[in-house]
C-alpha cells in the first residue's frame, strides 16, 4: 500500500457567499493518477489551486506530501510550490517573447539556477528537440502543451497537476500528450491529478472523482 | 568623559568579536576565552609600557603592530586571489591550519590585545600607582567579559546561512583595528601612508631629474612640467594612499567572488543538483558581506584619519595689527595666556600683504614665535597634537621641544623680543619672512615654473 500524498479533511473554500468547495474529504495515495470531472463551476479548479498551494482553504485540513499547507508561511508555501508541484493549465501561460528552451529555463531559475543543457534534454524528452529555439507563437497547440509539460516536470515535482491541459487540443494531439504524460510518470513516478471534461481523457487515470457544486458526488475506479 | 571616548574603540572590538565568533562557529569557546585574555593583556601591557618608557615607545609599538597586520592583510589578500583563481585547489595545508583552534585562539588573542592597547592609548597617563593599575586591569577584564557575552547574544540572532570566510575574518579584524586606531593621531596609519606615497613619488621624480633623463628644453619646461607638476600635488599622496589602503579589501572581495563552487556533477537528478548549486552560490554571496562591509569601515578609517581633531588643537588665527612704529605688541597675559603651553595663532595684515604666525611656550619654558608655515610645504599651517605640533599639509608631527628651531618641516622661526610683559615683533620683518618662505614653497608646489 502506497503512502498517502494528499489528505484533506473537511476542506472548504468559499468566496464570500459562494461556497466553491463544500467540506471535502479526499485521500490520494502516492503515485496515483486521479482524474477530476464535473460540470463547469463545480469547483475543480478550486480544488487544484488548494492542493497546489496557489490558494488557501477557508476551513478544514490539507496535508500534501507530509506538509500541513495551512501551517506554512507565505515563504514556505512558495518553497512548496517550487519544489513539490508542477502545474499544467489549459492556457499554456508560456512567456511569448522567450524561446521554448528559455521558457523551461525560467522555471529552473525560479527553482534554483538555470541549466540550459538540462532544459534541452527535457524538451528532447517531450519530443521537441527540433523546436528548441522557437517562440510559443511559432508552435502548435500540442507542441505548446508539451513545452508546458517539460516546464512542469523540470524541477522533478512529486505532484503533477493538470487543469484541463488537453482542453484546447484535437484528438490526435490529446492522445500524444496523454501518452507522453504516461511515459514520464512511469519514469519519474510522480502523482498526477488531472481535471478534464473528456471521459476518454479521464479514462487514462486510475480513479475518477466527480464534483458537483463543490461536493464529491461519485468516484469510479478504472481497471486498466 | 573618558568612558565616552572609549565607545568607538569598544564597538570596533565588538565588531571583531562578532566576525570571529561567526567565522569560528565551531570554536566559539576558544575565541571567547582568548579574546577576553587578549584584551585584558593588551590593556595591562600597554599601561606597563606607558609607565616604563617614554610615550613614543608604546605608541610606536602599537602602531608597528597595526602596520604589520596591514602588511599581512596584503600578503593574505594576494594569496587569496591566487588560490581562488588557480585551476585546481587541493585543500591546502594553510586552509587546514586556519581552521584549528590554535589559529582561532591566536587571532582572537592578538586582535583583543591590540584592541585593548588602543583603548589604553586614549588615556595614556592614568595608572600612576600599582593600586590603580590593578583596578584598571580588573575593570578591563570585567568589561571584556561583559562585552564578549553581549556580542555572543547578538551573534545568535544572525541568520545561520550567514558565514564568514577566513579572508573575510582577516579583513574585518584589520579594518576594525584600523578604524579604532585612526582616531588617535599617533596611531593613525593612513596619513603617514599617504605621506610616504607622496614622498616616494617626489623622490622618484627627483631622481629622474637628477639623472637628466628629462632634457632641459623650453618645451619640456612649459608642457611636460605641467603634467609632472601633478605628481607634486597633495592629491597624489592621498590617492596613492587610497589605492594601497583599499586594494587588499578589493582583492579579497574578488577572491570570494571567484571562489570555486563545490562540484555537484555527481548528483544525477537535475533539480537536486541545481538546488545544491543555488545554495552554494547563496552562501558565497553571503560571504561577500563582511569584505564589502570592511571596505566601508576602511573608508571610515581613512576619513577619520584626516580629522583626528578630537586630539589636536586647531586655533583660529586672531587678526592683529601693528602700532605706529610698525611693531606688533602682544601681552603675554592679555586676552589669551601665551604661556599656557598651547599654540596661539595670529593673522597680521599690512595693506594687501598678510602673514600668519603663532606664539607658544615649549615644555622647556622657552617662548617662541614662528611662521604658520615651513620651508618645505604649502603653507597650510600647523595644529597642535599631544606633545607635538602637526603640519596640516604633510601631517608630519614635530615634537614641541624642537619648535622654534629652524629646518625641515619645522615652522620657520621669527625674530622677536620680549619687552616687559609683552612680546614684540617687527611687522615688516614678519611680512618679508612670510613672503620669501611662501614664495619658495609655492614654487616647489607648482613644479618649478
Ligand atoms: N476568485 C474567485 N472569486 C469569486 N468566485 C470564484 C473565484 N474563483 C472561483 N469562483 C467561483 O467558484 C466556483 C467554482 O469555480 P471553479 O473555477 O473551481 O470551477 P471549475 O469546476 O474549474 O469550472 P470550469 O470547468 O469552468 O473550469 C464558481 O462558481 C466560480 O464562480
Ligand atoms: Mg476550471
Amino acid at each position: 500500500m502506497a503512502e498517502t500524498i494528499i489528505e484533506t479533511n473537511g476542506l472548504t473554500r468559499s468566496y464570500g457567499d459562494i461556497c466553491a468547495l463544500k467540506p471535502l474529504d479526499l485521500q490520494v495515495p502516492e503515485g496515483e493518477w486521479l482524474s477530476v470531472m464535473g460540470h463547469s463551476g463545480s469547483g475543480k479548479s478550486t480544488l487544484m489551486n488548494l492542493v497546489g498551494g496557489l490558494d488557501r482553504p477557508s476551513d478544514g485540513s490539507l496535508r500534501v506530501g507530509g506538509e500541513d499547507l495551512l501551517a506554512l508561511s507565505e515563504d514556505g508555501l512558495a518553497r512548496f510550490r517550487r519544489e513539490f508541484v508542477g502545474i499544467i493549465f489549459q492556457q499554456h501561460h508560456l512567456i511569448p517573447y522567450l524561446t521554448a528552451v528559455e521558457n523551461v529555463m525560467m522555471a529552473q531559475y525560479f527553482h534554483s539556477v538555470p541549466d540550459e543543457a538540462e532544459a534541452r534534454t527535457a524538451l528532447e524528452r517531450v519530443g521537441l528537440g527540433h523546436r528548441l529555439k522557437n517562440r510559443p507563437g511559432e508552435l502548435s497547440g500540442g507542441e505548446q502543451q508539451r513545452v508546458c509539460i517539460a516546464r512542469a516536470i523540470i524541477n522533478s515535482p512529486k505532484l503533477l497537476l493538470g487543469d484541463e491541459p488537453t482542453g484546447n487540443l484535437d484528438n490526435k494531439s490529446t492522445i500524444m500528450v496523454m501518452e507522453l504524460l504516461k511515459e514520464l510518470r512511469a519514469e519519474e513516478r510522480f502523482t498526477v491529478i488531472m481535471v478534464t471534461h473528456n471521459q476518454e481523457v479521464a479514462a487514462w487515470g486510475d480513479r475518477t472523482i466527480y464534483l458537483d457544486d463543490g461536493v464529491l458526488v461519485r468516484e469510479e475506479r478504472m481497471n486498466s | 568623559m573618558v568612558a565616552l571616548k572609549l565607545i568607538p574603540h569598544l564597538l570596533s572590538w565588538a565588531g571583531i568579536l562578532l566576525v570571529l565568533l561567526r567565522g569560528y562557529s565551531e570554536r566559539r569557546s576558544v575565541v571567547m576565552k582568548t579574546s577576553i585574555t587578549g584584551f585584558t593583556g593588551g590593556v595591562a601591557g600597554a599601561i606597563i609600557l606607558f609607565r616604563t618608557f617614554p610615550e613614543t615607545i608604546p605608541f610606536g609599538s602599537i602602531k608597528t603592530a597595526l602596520a604589520v597586520s596591514f602588511f599581512l592583510l596584503w600578503v593574505f589578500s594576494v594569496a587569496a586571489v591566487y588560490s581562488s583563481t588557480a585551476r585546481r585547489v587541493p585543500i591546502s595545508r594553510r586552509g587546514r591550519f586556519v581552521n584549528t583552534s590554535l589559529c582561532a585562539g591566536a587571532v582572537a588573542f592578538l586582535a583583543g590585545m591590540v584592541a585593548g592597547a588602543i583603548c589604553t592609548c586614549r588615556f595614556p597617563a592614568t595608572a600612576s600607582n600599582t593600586l590603580t593599575f590593578i583596578v584598571l586591569v580588573l575593570a578591563a577584564g570585567a568589561l571584556a567579559y561583559a562585552l564578549v557575552f553581549c556580542v555572543r547574544i547578538i551573534e545568535r540572532l544572525l541568520p545561520p546561512s550567514f558565514t564568514v570566510s577566513p579572508s573575510g575574518m582577516l579583513i574585518a579584524v584589520v579594518a576594525f583595528l584600523l578604524f579604532s586606531s585612526s582616531s588617535i593621531l599617533r596611531l593613525d596609519l593612513f596619513s603617514p601612508l599617504s605621506m610616504k606615497v607622496m614622498k616616494g613619488i617626489h623622490d622618484f621624480v627627483h631622481q629622474f631629474m637628477e639623472s637628466i633623463l628629462i632634457p632641459d628644453h623650453l618645451f619640456v619646461r612649459s608642457v611636460v612640467w605641467k603634467y609632472i607638476g601633478i605628481l607634486f600635488s597633495k592629491g597624489v599622496g592621498f590617492w596613492g594612499g587610497m589605492v594601497i589602503w583599499f586594494t587588499p579589501a578589493f582583492l579579497i572581495v574578488l577572491a570570494v567572488n571567484f571562489e570555486r563552487l563545490p562540484s555537484v556533477a555527481h548528483i544525477r537528478q537535475g533539480a537536486q543538483r541545481r538546488k545544491l548549486l543555488a545554495a552554494a552560490i547563496k552562501a558565497r554571496r553571503h560571504r561577500l558581506v563582511i569584505p564589502l562591509l570592511s571596505v566601508v569601515i576602511l573608508a571610515a578609517a581613512a576619513y577619520q584619519s584626516s580629522f583626528p581633531s578630537t586630539e589636536y588643537w586647531d586655533p583660529k588665527p586672531i587678526p592683529i595689527s601693528a602700532n605706529q612704529s610698525g611693531e606688533i605688541i602682544i601681552p603675554k597675559k592679555g586676552e589669551v595666556n601665551l604661556e599656557d603651553g598651547k599654540l596661539h595663532k595670529y593673522l597680521f595684515k599690512q595693506g594687501d600683504r598678510e602673514a600668519r604666525f603663532f606664539i607658544m611656550v615649549t615644555p622647556e619654558g622657552q617662548l617662541t614665535v614662528d611662521l604658520d608655515a615651513c620651508a618645505i610645504c604649502k603653507p597650510d599651517g600647523y595644529g597642535q597634537a599631544e606633545g607635538s605640533v602637526i603640519c596640516y599639509y604633510c601631517k608630519t608631527l614635530i615634537p614641541l621641544e624642537t619648535v622654534g628651531k629652524p629646518g625641515g618641516c619645522n615652522p620657520v622661526p621669527v625674530v622677536f623680543s620680549v619687552k616687559g610683559d609683552n612680546v614684540a615683533i617687527n611687522g615688516m620683518t614678519l611680512i618679508n619672512t612670510w613672503g620669501s618662505t611662501v614664495q619658495a614653497t609655492t614654487r616647489v608646489k607648482e613644479g618649478g615654473k
